[in-house]
């Protein structure tokens, strides 16, 4: 999909991109950064940590957040910056929803770029996560 | 909750260091593994077919680049203030789209020191670190940054929400 940059306008909606993180992405994930935290794929070192369970770890979730961008911008621009504040845990094998909305439309060192609000609602309707997003569309 | 600020000028003095630590090769291993973690095998097949050196390449690859120095243990050279630890935030930058091949200089910053009295970890510490990626010019095209709250869960009992 790529998005039709010409009709967009502050307070559009983002597709919501629903996943459901698993313990292989997680285990998968941390391969890539080469760090094993035990909470992260033994539940019971995260229950001795306090936890309910295995969580997502943080910095995954920055990206599940860019996915969602970049699946809606498509061939159109680029992502600039995507940022999550960290809200609460999210366990693996659970659903959650990743949504936007357009912030702002605006110029910017001769680009045309968004400010996107983003968040990760869990399966109660909180946020786990709240984010920005900074798109650049590419010149039609 | 500690009678004074732990911020001292010694502290406060470790704001903006910085400490190179290589260089690294956006390898199409590093894209199709990251690729792998966030959209899965099937699509990191598909999307790296036919990718050749100089092509752009998706931002997802960031968190592959700094694993080859330890930046979660002791290339961040945080001090260790409060004894436990938690993740706020974290955030990728992009100057410009990463391209496959491409040879980038790697440095670990900290950015920014502050604190924060009651709420519900009590006194804390946030210190948010950036691992920079630099071009063959200086110029740096990514940020790889995080936020990290040094806190002390057993002197905070009855803190407030």
């Amino acid at each position: 999909m790529t998005v039709d940059v010409s009709a967009l306008s502050e307070g559009d909606e983002l597709p919501s991109l629903q996943l459901q993180p698993d313990l292989g992405q997680v285990i998968r994930y941390c391969a890539l950064i080469w760090a094993f935290p035990p909470f992260f794929f033994d539940a019971d070192a995260a229950r001795a940590q306090g936890m309910p369970g295995t969580i997502v770890p943080g910095p995954l979730k920055v990206g599940l957040i860019y996915r969602a961008v970049e699946e809606w911008l498509g061939d159109a621009g680029f992502v600039r910056q995507v940022r999550a504040a960290h809200r609460r845990p999210d366990q693996t094998n659970r659903p959650i929803v990743v949504a936007g909305r357009i912030a702002r439309l605006y110029e910017e060192a001769g680009a045309r770029r968004a400010d996107l609000e983003m968040a990760i609602i869990n399966e109660e309707g909180q946020p786990s996560v709240r984010g920005l997003a900074v798109v650049e569309f590419r010149e039609p | 909750m500690p009678d004074e600020s732990l911020l001292t000028a010694e502290i406060r003095a470790l704001i903006g260091r910085t400490t190179p630590m290589g260089t690294v090769e956006i390898t199409l291993r590093a894209v199709r593994r990251s690729l792998e973690v966030y959209l899965g095998a099937a699509e990191a097949e598909r999307r790296t077919r036919d990718l050749v050196p100089g092509d752009p390449v998706a931002g997802y690859v960031i968190e592959a680049l700094g694993s080859d120095f330890n930046v979660e243990s002791d290339g961040n050279g945080l001090p260790s203030v409060l004894p436990n630890s938690l993740l706020i935030s974290n955030e990728w930058q992009f100057e410009r789209a990463l391209r496959l091949g491409e040879h980038l200089t790697v440095a670990s910053r900290l950015a920014d020191i502050s604190e924060r009295f009651g709420g519900k970890f009590g006194y804390s510490l946030d210190f948010r670190t950036e691992v920079q990626f630099a071009a063959a010019d200086g110029e740096v095209v990514a940020r790889n940054a995080r936020s990290m709250m040094q806190y002390n869960a057993a002197g905070n009992e009855g803190a407030g929400a």
